[in-house]
């Protein structure tokens, strides 16, 4: 008989509104603690404070409109942040500042998230939904100097980007970008050309987020249909449907492989989060905590693993954490996992 | 010898004189022991030891050197068993012989012998060894060569005397002969600590055994002895006596649970104080000793065996905490009570009773927290801990006082530990220990035999208990114990849990105490497992849970109980919010959340909303199993909502209200008592009031906004104005709270269990209370609870239809006009009808009639129904139907209480209508004849005229006269503001 899943390590509570996306940050020495970052529908960005389980600082930059991308640059003391109202921010909170050092007009008014890639120490790569409909913008950061504009051919027709990942098959070499379309394709894209290199329809519906393992060279994508596909791109470049999942609802509004490459995570709009095995794409586990849709899921990058954590944020309001499969011990007491050494 | 000066006297102290000193000193030796007079065996003492010179008196004596004080040593040596034997056969003697005596032969003993054996002069022996053989050889053979073996050989034997001594003396009645025990003990722990190692137990038994002696100067002198000792370091430095102090200390350890059976209180406190004087000796020795796994194993299974509580007493379980039932109120009282009281509950434990054997072991446990290698400690109680439920109590205490200690709080030493542990490394510790205090298996023990089932019978029993005045409240309970064949193994096993949970609690607090502001990081997984058990049934637990709460508000830097909730809800919600997913934990859920409803305050809503919501969704989930735990939680809730929200509105409710009828009674406001205001104006007030009551009645609502903002216009009170705008803006929380709340409990008013129904009905009238102000709210609501309701009035049980009625009253003050026509057509004909067959009942029943149900209920009908027709201001005809209900009761048969609810009636009808209760009673009976005042008018004919006197002629007089007094003041006091809400207008129509 299989255990039943496990509760939320803990929740929390308190953001007042809609849990957008969500960010770890774990990096620092001892005295520093594990913080996340979330942002919310009403325009508000809470640092919580992963020992205390509260809130340390709360950021409002987006004059009240939903903020749908966190990330930490620079260390735990800036952090980028994408709202609703057309505007990325840079945010110093070095020294108990608060305070939006520099911004960024997106002209595009989707749903997109950004994607961020490190491309050198102090350089940085973010990508974001451009001024038409169709396009993505490239740029540099902190220099914010536009590389280049990815823009499909007339006939290609995909729609808008829906979501973005950066990737780079290793430090220095020519970035890539990955791009899902409104009409159900991924796009992968040469930064360095401008052109597309392979696109692959593998969803009837807008694909809704993506995730990409850069060492198997694979990735994921949820769509807003009962679909999860998993494919992969060859040597030469192409990407090529390796599996699709079947799932019992319908809507994965968020996908994210841990970064351990072990296992992924989806955010479903059942209110479910479903844990995969990365490898086989074997489901492990269903987490059933929240009572609306989940939005986001996200992974924490501690450096040891068995204090990496799940969290989830969700329509109501409140963010789960999970503590799981992050011990080897514990693969014996949970009978959903069959994990082998790899 | 005092004369003799300088040189001289040290030639009486060459080898050579040896046997005129040897027969001088059995001479006196001789004169000590046998001599029957006092006063010489005095003098011989005295004159052994100016010959040994170590005389203290006050003459100045030239002070020997080192080399003269060895060639003395040397020659007292051969002396030394003689004086010793003898000396302690005077010490041994008879006490009769007086302790002046014995406390010379004493310090003579320790004279001698701390001459002979002293270490400084045994270590330079060695050395030059052969020296004093060049004598002659007759005397030589009677100088003793104090070589190793001598001296081992020696002090062998004088362990022996040592012992016999120690043994005697420090039982001596006279505190002059333990003094000078004392001051034997120091000498020879200074002096000769090397050479009489194995005389040193004995020597330490005696000191630590005389620290907590009777008299206060040997207690001080022991302590000072104590602390010079340990401070000279003699124990670090010298390994052997560390060894004998740790074989002592094994011995003792192996010892101690035997003497702990054997020995009365008294003895086993000295056996103990022994234990904790070598402890504080051994100091950051005492790692050594720990290091050896034999001595950890029998130090701690004696600690274990000591510290074994007694469990037999059946009290423990039967005291209950009849609070969760009971008022608000009483949380506060408990709380200030836990913060009175003394730190932790008295312990009983098996082998003794005295406290301070408990407190004496808490000392030693924290001395060896305070010396010891934490980690090692605790690493070896918690395997003790986990290994057997016999230890687990036992452990958890001496954990609880090892992290005490550590931290070095509440422990007396000797000597400084060299490094103290970090807070870091306490944090470490405790946390892990906390974890496993706080995990399932160790923390949710049975404490009680009920089961949820037979809680629920246990508890409808008390409250039927309750229903008879003064019923015993723990009767039912120890009943329930009887039955059962054998239920002392079970009690005990409880008793032990009960214990268990109290132990691991106070751990809480002491830990927190040891952490301070520290501790608030742990709160988070801590805070929820102690305010669960605060909510225990057990007074025991859930007391000492409140303590250990005030505990941590203290270390925690929080001013009350209350700030410590308030400021840590968060924690409390996610671990509510979490075991309410759990269907096994969902009681101790819900239990927390009462316990946290109860002793916060309204600032803690918007927490508490989001875990609301939970429970109601887990309510849905579980209907029919759960209903009735989670309606406790339900009914805490909306009782707090009343109490915060309520109370603060209540208070400017009447005010309200009395503006209302200020403004209804007289339309221009200006001045209070100075304007009267016309009769007529008054008479088209009342003929304007009607009609919009009227309309009203036809469910016509926009009417009943128009009188609001009517009523709002002049006055514009706040209060006003959230009824007023209530369409537009969102709910206050606690409004939604409890409507949500009211919604489940429409569909548990129907539930199979009578328990359940009738806490459903008591979650209902709170609701109703808190929604009163809400009136765009409470009236649907109360349109959907209707039918569930009028069901239970009509047909249920009488103690349902009892709590059915108060709610129909509740329900009555606050939409009055909105049930009058379902009261009439639904519930009146079915309540009027009850009290007139119940009527004849009551009539003829005897004085044990007034503890029945039937009773109670037609008692509460009848008080109830008289407030009911005036807030619903019936029409005539239901007044009619419940005077005629009422006027049975009105005999002068009935039982009195009913009676005087009846006339209540009566009075309250007065107010809604006199003139028609004028009429009806005088149709009963009429004492004055009614002289018309124009021949013109016919004459007036009431039925109750010229009657016989009869069974009610009494009280209708009583009710007549009251209604006479009414309208007279009434009509003088109107100008100063009628008392009566609605005051009996137009009396004039009674002509």
């Amino acid at each position: 008989m299989a255990l039943p899943p496990p509760d939320p390590q803990f929740v929390l509570r308190g953001t007042g509104a809609e849990v957008q996306t969500l960010h770890f940050y774990c990096g620092g020495q001892e005295p520093d603690y594990p913080i996340l970052l979330s942002g919310s529908s009403n325009g508000l960005i809470h640092v919580w404070n992963l020992k205390t389980r509260r809130v340390d600082t709360i950021l409002d930059g987006h004059g009240g409109k939903s903020v749908y991308w966190v990330e930490a640059i620079y260390g735990r003391d800036r952090l980028l942040s994408q709202g609703r109202n057309q505007k990325i921010c840079l945010w110093d909170l070095a020294e108990g500042r608060n305070t939006v050092t520099d911004s960024v007009f997106t002209e595009n008014v989707g749903f997109c998230k950004c994607s961020l890639l490190k491309v050198a120490q102090g350089h940085w790569l973010m990508a974001m939904p451009g001024k038409d409909l169709d396009e993505v913008q490239v740029l540099e950061l902190p220099s914010k100097t536009s590389v280049c504009t990815l823009k499909p051919e007339a006939d290609a027709k995909p729609g808008m980007p829906m979501c973005l990942k950066l990737w780079q098959p290793d430090f220095g070499s020519c970035p890539f970008l990955l791009a899902g379309y409104e009409d159900g394709s991924v796009i992968l894209w040469n930064l360095s050309g401008g052109k597309i290199l392979s696109r692959l329809v593998c969803h009837q519906e807008p694909v809704m987020s993506l995730d990409f393992d850069s060492e198997k060279t694979k990735g994921v994508s949820g769509s807003s249909e009962e679909v999860l596909t998993v494919w992969s791109l060859d040597e030469q470049q192409n990407l090529k449907v390796q599996k699709t999942q079947k799932l019992v609802n319908a809507g994965i509004a968020d996908v994210a492989i841990r970064q351990d490459k072990k296992i992924l995570a989806t955010a479903g709009w059942d209110h479910r989060i479903r844990i995969f095995g990365w490898k086989k794409l074997k489901p492990l586990a269903i987490l059933d905590y929240h009572t609306a849709t989940v939005h986001c899921v996200s992974f924490s990058d501690h450096s040891r693993p068995s204090e990496r954590l799940l969290a989830a944020g969700s329509k109501d309001h409140r963010i789960s954490i999970w503590s799981i499969y992050n011990q080897t011990s514990e693969a014996l007491h949970c009978p959903l996992e069959t994990r082998k050494p790899n | 010898m005092h004369s003799a000066y300088g040189d001289i006297i040290l030639t009486l102290y060459q080898p050579s004189t040896l046997p005129h000193l040897g027969f001088a000193v059995s001479l006196l030796l001789a004169l000590a022991e046998q001599e029957k007079a006092k006063q010489i065996k005095l003098a011989a003492l005295k004159c052994l030891q100016v010959l040994i010179l170590q005389c203290d008196c006050q003459e100045h004596h030239r002070l020997l050197d080192t080399v003269e004080t060895r060639q003395c040593g040397n020659l007292f040596a051969s002396f030394l068993p003689g004086i010793s034997t003898a000396l302690s056969r005077v010490i041994t003697g008879d006490i009769k012989q007086g302790h002046m005596v014995t406390v010379s032969a004493i310090r003579l003993f320790y004279h001698t012998v701390s001459l002979v054996m002293a270490d400084e002069q045994l270590a330079t022996i060695t050395k030059d060894e052969e020296k004093p053989s060049v004598e002659q050889s007759r005397l030589s053979e009677l100088v003793v060569h104090r070589g190793p073996d001598w001296v081992k050989s020696t002090a062998d034997k004088l362990s022996l005397l040592i012992h016999k001594i120690v043994e005697f003396a420090s039982l001596h009645p006279h505190w002059k002969v333990r003094m000078e025990l004392v001051e034997l003990v120091h000498h020879l722990m200074l002096k000769c600590s090397q050479s009489l190692v194995e005389s040193v137990g004995h020597l330490l038994k005696a000191l630590v055994g005389l620290v907590n002696d009777e008299s206060n100067e040997v207690q001080s002198k022991c302590h000072e002895i104590l602390r010079s000792i340990a401070e000279l370091r003699t124990v670090a430095e010298n390994r052997a006596l560390a060894d004998v102090l740790s074989e002592n200390l094994h011995s003792l350890a192996t010892a101690l649970p035997r003497l702990m059976n054997s020995q009365d209180d008294q003895g086993k406190f000295s056996t103990l104080n022994l234990l904790l004087g070598s402890l504080k000796l051994l100091g950051p020795e005492v790692n050594i000793v720990l290091n050896s796994a034999a001595h950890l194993q029998r130090l701690s299974k004696a600690l274990m065996q000591v510290l074994e509580l007694d469990v037999s007493d059946v009290k423990i379980i039967e005291e209950r905490r009849w609070g969760p039932a009971g008022s608000l109120g009483e949380p506060s009282g408990s709380l200030q009570h836990g913060l009175r009281e003394s730190k932790c509950q008295k312990k009983y434990f098996r082998f003794f009773i005295d406290e301070r054997i408990f407190s004496l072991i808490q000392q030693i446990c924290r001395v060896l927290g305070y010396y010891g290698n934490l980690y090692l400690l605790v690493d070896h109680f918690m395997g003790l801990y986990s290994e057997s439920v016999v230890y687990r109590k036992q452990a958890a205490m001496v954990l609880n006082e090892l992290i005490t200690g550590a931290a070095g709080l509440g422990v007396d030493v000797l000597q400084e530990r060299e490094t103290a542990v970090s807070t870091e490394d306490l944090k470490g510790t405790i946390t892990s220990i906390l974890e496993e205090y706080i995990d399932q298996a160790n923390w949710s023990l049975t404490t009680s035999i009920d089961t949820e089932g037979t809680s629920d019978e246990l508890t409808v029993k008390h409250s039927r208990a309750r229903a008879i005045p003064g019923g015993a409240h723990s009767s039912s309970l120890i009943s329930s114990f009887s039955p059962s064949s054998d239920p002392s193994p079970t009690i005990r096993s409880m008793n032990s849990n009960i214990w268990q949970i109290c132990i691991q609690l106070e751990g809480v607090g002491c830990f927190a105490y040891v952490l301070g502001k520290e501790f608030r990081l742990l709160l988070a997984s801590v805070l929820y497992p102690v305010l669960e058990k605060a909510g225990d049934s057990t007074l025991l637990i859930s007391q000492t849970a409140i303590g250990t709460m005030v505990d941590v508000c203290h270390a925690c830097g929080y001013d009350s109980v209350q700030n410590l909730i308030n400021a840590n809800s968060d924690y409390l919600v996610n671990g509510i919010s979490l075991n309410l997913r759990r269907v096994a934990h969902q009681p101790h859920a819900s239990r927390v959340l009462e316990a946290m409803l109860r002793h916060s305050d309204a600032s803690l809503l918007p927490l508490v909303e989001d875990v609301i919501r939970d429970v109601l969704s887990a309510l849905d989930q579980f209907y029919d199993d759960r209903a009735s735990s989670f309606l406790g939680v339900l009914s805490t809730l909306v009782a707090a909502l009343v109490q915060w929200f309520v109370v603060v509105k209540g208070k400017e409710h009447p005010q309200e209200q009395n503006l209302e009828q200020q403004s209804s009674t007289s339309s221009q406001k200006q001045g209070k008592g100075s304007v009267i205001t016309p009769m007529g104006q008054e008479v088209e007030q009342f003929l304007l009031d009607y009609i919009k009551q009227k309309q009203i009645a036809e469910g016509n609502l926009p009417a009943m906004e128009e009188q609001e903002e009517e009523v709002q216009a002049p006055h514009p009170e706040p209060e006003m104005n959230d009824t007023g705008a209530e369409g537009e803006t969102p709910l206050p929380a606690h409004a939604q709270i409890a409507k949500d709340v009211m919604e489940r409990c429409i569909h548990l008013l129907s539930d199979k269990s009578l328990r359940v129904r009738l806490k459903v009905l008591d979650v209902l009238e709170f609701c109703v209370t808190v929604l009163h102000l809400h009136e765009n709210q409470l009236l649907p609501m109360a349109h959907r609870a209707w039918p569930a309701l009028v069901t239970r009035l009509i047909n249920d049980d009488p103690l349902a239809v009892l709590r059915a009625f108060k709610v129909l009253c509740t329900l009555a003050e606050t939409c009055g006009d909105f049930l009058r026509r379902r009261f009439s057509r639904d519930v009146l004909p079915k309540l009027a009808g009850s009290l007139v067959t119940q009527a004849p009942v009551s009539a003829r029943a005897g004085p044990v009639y007034s503890h029945t149900l039937a009773f109670k209920l037609q008692l509460a009908v009848l008080q109830g129904l008289g407030s009911l027709c005036e807030k619903l201001d019936l029409g005539e005809s239901d007044l009619n139907k419940v005077a005629d209900a009422c006027l049975i009761y009105l005999s002068a048969k009935q039982p009195v209480k009913l009676q005087e609810a009846a006339r209540s009636v009566f009075l309250h009808l007065m107010c809604v209508d006199p003139d028609a209760t004028w009429l009806f009673l005088n149709e009963i009976c009429c004492p004055l004849p009614y002289e018309p005042p124009h021949p013109s008018l016919h004459a007036v004919k009431l039925g109750g005229m010229g009657r016989q006197r009869t069974e009610f002629t009494d009280n209708v007089l009583g009710l007549l006269g009251e209604l006479q007094r009414r309208e007279t003041a009434a009509f003088h006091a109107r100008p100063q503001e009628a008392p009566e809400p609605h005051p009996p207008s137009l009396p004039e129509a009674l002509g």
